[in-house]
């Protein structure tokens, strides 16, 4: 049960890494905003927050499955 | 660079990511910690990105974004054209069209799928510009649509009153005739190679 919090909790890092490098690709963007800067925001910041929250998620459901809520 | 609260947004939720990175352990084991998990790492990074897409769709039809790039800039000094026949220096000149929003107020059309087109074909652009090769000479994609100049002249007084239109309006609603069978010049790209502009005081 520990092992399975662990990697749960491992799991929620990795969304959290994931979705804060796609806020972080948005902040670079918007501090020069161009046709580059929007596209890279658009189609790599955007997605990579969008990954992060289903990764969060997740995560989420497993422990809610494991505890029998869901 | 994009509004200063946009990128407070963006720093805060970037932060509250980053903090939320450390307690993940304590706080998943509680179902308050969970749900402020799922409001640092989901609900305000998705919102504040979302605010910062809308935002950026907003900066990204100004004038300056256009002109951002050096293929565009020889359209840009053809706003500024002396020239009272050309469309785009018209139009720019006497405020007919917002200033910010001078490049798409006229080359976005105002269908349904309009705006989606235009940033599309401004992928195309920018793809274009980093990997491709720029053609000599800038055309459309497609023939100008007289459409777009009526969705703004189509019941000005100026326009329906002015003496070569009126033999033509049907014509011209119907988009029998289009605008520039007569207007010719839209952007008068010699007075702007020759800096023959018109200077504001």
């Amino acid at each position: 049960m520990a092992g399975e919090v662990t990697v749960r909790v491992r799991s929620m890092r990795r969304a959290a890494v994931v979705a804060g490098a796609g806020l972080l690709v948005q902040l670079a963007g918007a501090f020069h905003w161009t046709p580059l800067t929007f596209i890279a925001s658009a189609m790599v910041g955007l997605p990579l927050v969008g990954i992060g929250a289903l990764l969060f998620l997740r995560a989420v459901f497993g422990i809610m499955k494991e505890r029998g809520v869901l | 660079m994009l509004p200063t609260l946009v990128i407070v947004a963006l720093v805060a939720a970037l932060a509250i990511v980053a903090l939320l990175f450390f307690g993940i352990a304590p706080l998943s084991q509680s179902r308050w910690g969970r749900i402020a998990l799922l409001v640092g790492i989901v609900a305000a990074p998705v919102l504040v990105s979302g605010g910062t897409l809308s935002t950026g769709f907003h900066q990204s039809s100004r004038t300056s974004f256009c002109l951002s790039c050096h293929e565009m800039q020889r359209y840009g000094a053809s706003l500024f054209a002396d020239n009272r026949a050309a469309l785009s220096a018209v139009h720019y000149q006497n405020r007919f069209v917002d200033r910010d929003a001078t490049c798409y107020s006229c080359h976005a059309d105002y269908a349904l799928f309009g705006d989606a087109k235009a940033k599309l074909n401004g992928l195309r652009h920018v793809w274009v510009h980093y990997f491709g090769k720029v053609p000599d000479a800038i055309s459309l994609y497609q023939p100008y649509k007289s459409a777009n100049c009526l969705h703004c002249h189509e019941d000005a007084r100026r326009f329906i009153e002015a003496a070569p239109h009126r033999p033509i309006l049907g014509a011209l609603y119907a988009g029998t005739t289009g605008c520039f069978g007569c207007h010719t010049v839209a952007h008068d790209m010699k007075a702007a190679g020759e800096h023959k502009l018109w200077q504001a005081k």
